[in-house]
């Protein structure tokens, strides 16, 4: 079979041991939550660690608790399944419950994590394979080799961010808590990416996610999560959106959002959507061909490349579809948009 | 390597592991226990489902360090133990798959059949639509699925006439059919 | 054909007890419970695994080769290359063009270069890495047009200096005049994708040799026979000194039906080594072995009368071979030989041509090479009906050849049931209420085919049996048959057991099925071509019905009545016409091996002469012909181009169901393999001339959410020389499928889709096509 390769495994209990581990390590540990991405990536030869520290034994890293104000806190191992699950994510931050019951396939479901999710490394069909297939063409940026295969002449990688989870949290407003020995910090998660695909996070390789906070939404909040993918089961998102309406006490949108995920290497929200939405009542053509003002601005912001495997132009095409379908779910309270 | 002690199908396990190696790994090579399957190396066949605490789980995407302290069920605990009478007993969803021409190949069977378990572990009367979905981490290339969500079907209905578990293979002409299992 | 051959439809007695009744499968209750073991559970004493170095390049000659950092790497017990194997061989004699190891080139990335058996697979691995191996890359072909074109460099070396593999072109009547004569023509270029088998099972091997230097080998192989064939040629090896098994198998479909690399390896290195030696194939590693579905381009030109009767069909097809003949001989041959049912063509031509490329070698999967020609053909089909405005179910019912009847290329076809098989289509689908009226973006679709039942050309020539039984009876009761089948989950052993079974009048629990197993069984030439049902099931019919002679016979003497009062049923034997008197069948095989000494009977299998009179016209040449129609129905997302099969009806002419479960599994697995390789599937090198994404994550199958609802429908035509008048069930029912997918997208949203695979970017390109043409307003972003 596909060798993992050899590399020592610790399971701390607390996260102040693992802290303490990975800051021992420096830079030579991995950390791994669900491991089913890190997996895959180890017996591609992907990264070659001398340590991988486990969160799977911390204490407290396992829970969705609701906070006096309203906010809910997920801690990092939370298994995606029971994200999908839970009823208060469903009732408060329908949107990344949809995404979560979305990701991979059943059992992957059950293992991964929703902060493994969130920390995912990017992928290219460039980059996913095995040693020996990526030594057939010379390699690429991201990994061993200098040359760009999505964007012949590159100098930047472009691999694509693929967490179905992100965008639906960039749009609920989560913040990220991270910490390393003897240090803490939270961060929105919007400001978390970068727009390198070697390593799309603006934050260290040590720093460990302790806990996603997605604070207390508007009464009015209406969330949906849309995903284009080739099999309605296991696969990776081609396409990922997130929409968000606010509407106020008159039912009217007060405020909106898109982000969307499968394109480049970070996920990215899509300007000026309030604007267009802003004032109009969802169920009336007002509303309607707002929608599809949004729609269109998604198409001119987001340009999926041909990093994922798949059509590049299908995938921009489904753009304005996705995103209006997945408005439409949101304003009435239904979703995920799957499949499209 | 270290020593891990680990719970499979009630027994209590001791192995010697690297700690690169899956919890596969050392089901088929070192326990011998060859029912769970490898089909695509890296998580995306299922064949290699096993259950831990009765969630399924794809083994060759689990260290097998992580599996301490979890009740791992595999295809080989799927039966209930013998209880002393002679007749071999089978949990109903494996005399079902085995009554639907649910098994072809039969490699990817017995990761299937733990999801199927899984399944119904939680949800005793799952719809049509619920089944496709607890069982599409599955792939079978075989049958095109069509029996074996006629075979989990019918563990259902069995179970909820309360003869499920019946014998293994009487290998005698003319056993009751599946509803639907056969066409006009 | 020997009288042997010809059993009859009818049961022993009156009624059949197990034939035609649902049962388990013998190894049901092995694999529901997980303890059958397939070749990668087995586990021997001592033993090394193998690893495979394989070629980066897709085409490149072989400069050196250093073995020897890695010989002596600590763990490393064998390594070998070429210069180990260098007796070539290939599944057809005529095309011998494979190495086990590449000896002077590489042909594709992937191709195996040298082997390392080692203490564990992680040693192997690091030893491969010690391999230092010069290569001088030449030009590679990745494009079928341009090795079809360019001569320099060959792939392989032939007589005429080309990149061809083999060309077949065969005429039948006087196909320009009915071209010239027929007052419609249609012409139409169509083109079919690679698309692989992907067992869920790798391929592994595990070879042992003992210490008298005898050679078992353990092999995921559907032709156990042809692979003892080509181990003792590329061994220099005795075939009485070597043994081959196959254990239970996940999943071939074709994919296993070529003798492999890793079979000659661990053989090899368990010589050299004197330890047993496996080797487990990546999931990667299979893709690069691929002998999957060969692209073609195909073009078809139909003549027909205006009532929509066929007048004459010519084809050419250009079918991409990759880099090694495999059963390419024949899949050239097959890509228009078996085209001309189940419709009558007045006039025939076609002009088929394989070449080599850099890139996986193609091979036989599921339907080989019929597939492809049957959708194009189909789809022409349906655009005869469109153009003269015929229901196109009824315009294959007048085309439709019927029974005991000749092909226009000298097929005989005896039983046929394809009438039949669209009226159940109809019938079920409730077509005519739903074709051209379901409503935006639905439809249906039709189309039907022919595949044969096994075929008189058994790759070598020779006039022995293509199938064997062997039955062996045990004074408790137990009577063990030996068959050579391989069982490849399809329930061939459970076939032949069932047969046994009622022949004998036993109870399946009496049976023992040994099988696949070149020590213990009869010959039998493998499970492809769709032949064990019928020929295996007439060998079975053929031992046991001269056993149940002599222990009937027995019975007769002892009570001193007349045979036909001797009956066999349900375990026991008894008299019918007294019924204190009667026995167990232990018994009765205690009696009978007193008068015939030990029992045991065999019986075997040959067809008749069948085919042609003319170079090829054996190749295809069926003793029976199984038929399928399939009525599809589709939803088609205009927006996105996605396509929703929401179900398929397949009735398929399978003679007799010798238990239906197996056949409607056959039924249905079929349906979803056609139906998945059209919409998900796409076995394809990118342009470094690596596969393109050689995983089941990059390669999608269908999950159970991705698959339609299936109704199989079995129709029984009762072939005459069948057993029980039974055919093939396990590849003619995935043909029109994908045809009647393509008709039924066409009867939805008015696109007609010639071009394999309907990926949702494909059909949102034709259905914008067809909007601008259509001069509709252009939808958002169409400007893109």
């Amino acid at each position: 079979m596909l060798r993992l390769p050899s590399f020592q495994l610790e399971e701390p209990k607390s996260l102040y041991a693992a802290l303490v581990l990975l800051a021992e390590a420096k830079g030579e540990a991995m950390v791994i939550a669900g491991g089913t991405d890190l997996l895959p990536n180890l017996k591609h030869g992907l990264f070659a660690p001398k340590l991988l520290v486990s969160l799977a034994r911390i204490e407290g890293f396992v829970g969705i608790e609701e906070e006096p104000d309203g906010a809910l806190l997920v801690g990092p191992m939370t298994p995606l399944a029971r994200v999908a699950e839970s009823e208060l994510v469903q009732a408060k931050a329908p949107a990344l419950a949809q995404a979560a019951s979305l990701v991979a396939g059943p059992q992957l479901r059950t293992q991964g994590t929703l902060g493994g999710n969130v920390m995912l490394d990017t992928r290219c069909q460039w980059y996913n394979q095995t040693h020996f297939w990526r030594q057939s063409l010379g390699y690429c940026l991201k990994k061993d080799g200098t040359a760009c295969h999505v964007v012949q002449g590159g100098k930047k990688c472009v691999a694509a961010a693929s967490n179905d989870t992100a965008p639906a949290l960039m749009t609920l407003g989560a913040t990220l808590r991270f910490e390393r020995l003897n240090e803490k910090r939270e961060l929105p998660i919007k400001s978390l990416w970068s727009p390198d695909g070697i390593w799309n996070k603006r934050c260290d390789k040590d720093e460990l996610l302790t806990a996603i906070r997605i604070p207390a939404q508007d009464p009015g909040h209406r969330g949906a999560y849309g995903k284009l993918r080739t099999r309605e089961s296991i696969d990776f998102p081609l396409l990922g959106l997130a929409a968000r309406l606010t509407l106020d006490h008159e039912g009217r949108v007060q405020d909106a959002e898109i982000s969307g995920v499968a394109l480049a290497a970070r996920p990215s929200p899509v300007r000026g959507v309030a604007d267009v939405l802003r004032g109009t009542l969802p169920g009336t053509a007002e509303f309607d061909e707002a929608v599809e003002a949004a729609a269109q601005l998604a198409y001119k912001q987001l340009r999926p490349l041909d990093n994922v495997p798949g059509s590049a132009w299908y995938r921009r095409e489904m753009v304005p579809v996705l995103a209006r379908r997945t408005l439409q779910a949101a304003a009435k309270g239904e979703g995920p948009v799957h499949p499209l | 390597m270290r020593v891990l002690q680990l719970e499979i199908n009630g027994d209590a396990r001791e192995v010697a592991a690297h700690d690169h190696w899956t919890l596969l790994e050392v089901l088929r090579y070192s326990l011998g226990l060859v029912g769970s399957k490898q089909g695509c190396d890296k998580g995306d066949c299922g064949s290699c489902t096993v259950l831990f605490d009765g969630k399924p789980v794809l083994s060759c995407l689990t260290l097998a360090a992580s599996a301490v302290g979890h009740q791992v069920t595999t295809i080989e605990g799927l039966a209930p133990k013998p209880t002393g009478t002679l007749q071999p007993v089978l949990d109903p969803v494996q005399v079902a798959f085995n009554d639907c021409g649910a098994l072809q190949c039969g490699f990817c069977q017995p990761g299937m059949m733990l999801s199927a378990r899984a399944l119904l572990n939680t949800n005793a009367e799952p719809s049509r639509e619920e089944i496709h979905q607890a069982l599409s981490g599955n792939l079978c290339r075989c049958t095109g699925y069509t029996q074996i969500v006629q075979a989990v079907e019918t563990a259902v209905a069995r179970i909820a006439q309360g003869d499920g578990a019946s014998a293994s293979n009487d290998g005698a002409a003319g056993h009751s059919p599946p509803d639907g299992g056969v066409p006009a | 054909m020997s009288a042997r051959d010809q059993h009859g439809l009818a049961a022993p007695h009156g009624e059949f007890q197990i034939i035609g009744k649902p049962q388990r499968k013998i190894d049901g209750a092995a694999k529901a419970t997980g303890s059958a073991l397939y070749t990668d559970d087995l586990t021997l004493p001592g033993m090394l695994h193998a690893k495979t170095l394989r070629s980066p390049h897709p085409h490149a000659r072989i400069v050196s080769i250093d073995t020897s950092a890695a010989q002596a790497l600590p763990g490393v017990h064998g390594v070998i290359t070429g210069k180990d194997l260098p007796t070539p061989y290939g599944v057809i004699p005529w095309t011998p063009d494979e190495t086990a190891l590449a000896v002077d080139k590489v042909r594709f990335i992937g191709d195996e270069v040298a082997a390392v058996a080692a203490v564990d697979e992680d040693t192997a691995l690091r030893a491969l890495e010690l391999i230092q191996v010069e290569y001088e890359v030449l030009h590679s072909y990745q494009d079928p047009k341009e090795a079809l074109e360019r001569d320099e460099p060959t792939i392989h070396q032939n007589k005429r200096g080309d990149n061809v593999s083999k060309r077949v072109k065969l005429d039948f009547g006087e196909v320009d005049q009915a071209f010239e004569t027929s007052p419609v023509v249609i012409k139409g270029d169509y083109s079919f994708h690679g698309s692989t088998h992907a067992a869920i099972e790798p391929h592994c091997a595990l070879a042992q040799v003992d210490g008298d230097g005898l050679l078992t080998l353990w092999s995921a192989t559907q032709i156990t026979h042809y692979v003892h064939r080509a181990l003792s040629s590329v061994l220099d090896l005795a075939p009485h000194r070597i043994r081959v098994i196959q254990p239970a198998i996940g999943g071939a479909f074709g994919g296993k039906s070529d003798p492999f690399s890793l079979e000659f390896c661990v053989a090899k290195l368990a010589q050299i080594t004197g330890r047993p030696v496996k080797m487990l194939w990546t999931r990667e590693e299979v893709f690069y072995a691929h002998r999957g579905r060969h692209p073609m381009e195909m073009q078809y030109s139909l003549a027909a009368n205006e009532d929509g009767k066929i007048q004459g069909v010519d084809a050419r097809i250009l079918i991409d071979g990759g880099s090694y003949s495999s059963f390419g001989l024949v899949t050239t041959y097959y890509s228009g030989q078996l085209l001309t049912g189940p419709y009558d063509f007045p006039t025939y031509r076609f002009d088929s041509t394989r070449v080599f490329t850099n890139k996986p070698p193609c091979g036989p999967k599921r339907g080989h090479g019929s597939v492809q020609p049957r959708f194009a053909f189909e789809v022409q089909l349906d655009e005869l009906a469109e153009k003269l405005s015929i229901d196109p179910i009824e315009l294959r019912r007048r085309n439709s050849l019927g029974p005991q009847t000749k092909t226009v290329n000298g097929q005989r076809i005896t039983s046929c049931g394809f009438d039949e098989c669209l009226l159940q289509v109809e019938e079920a689908s409730d077509w005519k209420n739903k074709r051209q009226s379901l409503g935006s973006g639905k439809g249906v679709g039709v189309a039907g085919s022919m595949y044969i039942t096994g075929t008189n050309y058994p790759i070598y020539p020779n006039e022995m049996p293509q199938a064997g039984i062997q039955i062996k009876v045990d004074r408790s009761g137990v009577v063990t048959v030996f068959s050579g089948a391989n069982d490849i989950g399809q329930g061939s052993s459970s076939m032949v057991a069932y047969v046994v079974a009622e022949e004998l009048g036993l109870t399946l629990d009496m049976l023992r099925v040994v099988a696949a197993d070149t020590d213990l069984c009869p010959v039998d030439l493998g499970a492809y071509s769709s032949r064990v049902t019928f020929m295996v099931g007439n060998a079975a019919i053929d031992a046991s019905r001269k056993l149940r002679k002599l222990v009937v016979g027995s019975l007769a003497k002892h009570w001193d009545v007349e045979e036909r009062r001797v009956r066999l049923v349900k375990g026991e034997a008894l008299d019918l016409e007294d019924p204190e008197r009667h026995m167990t069948m232990a018994e009765a095989f205690q009696i009978a091996e007193v008068e015939h000494d030990t029992l045991g009977a065999t019986g075997s299998y040959n067809t008749p002469t069948l085919g042609g009179d003319y170079r090829g016209g054996s190749i295809g040449a069926s003793p029976a012909y199984s038929f399928s129609a399939h009525v599809v129905e589709v939803e088609v997302d205009e927006e996105t181009g996605r396509i929703d099969v929401q179900e398929v009806w397949c009735a398929h002419d399978c003679g007799k169901a010798l238990n239906p479960i197996l056949v409607s599994g056959q039924i249905e697995g079929s349906v979803y393999m056609g139906i998945a390789e059209a919409l998900y599937e796409h076995h394809q090198t990118n342009r470094f001339g690596l596969h393109s994404g050689p995983s089941l994550l990059d390669y999608p199958l269908a999950t159970t959410l991705d698959t339609p609802e299936i109704k199989s429908l079995i129709v029984e035509s009762n072939d005459p020389e069948g057993p029980y008048g039974a055919k093939e069930a396990g590849e003619g029912p995935l043909h029109s499928a994908i045809p009647a997918l393509s008709n039924a997208i066409f009867d939805a949203v008015g696109i007609r889709l010639r071009h394999l695979p309907f990926t949702p970017d494909v059909v949102l390109r034709a259905l914008r096509e067809k909007r601008a043409n259509d001069n509709q307003a252009p939808s958002p972003g169409s400007d893109a």
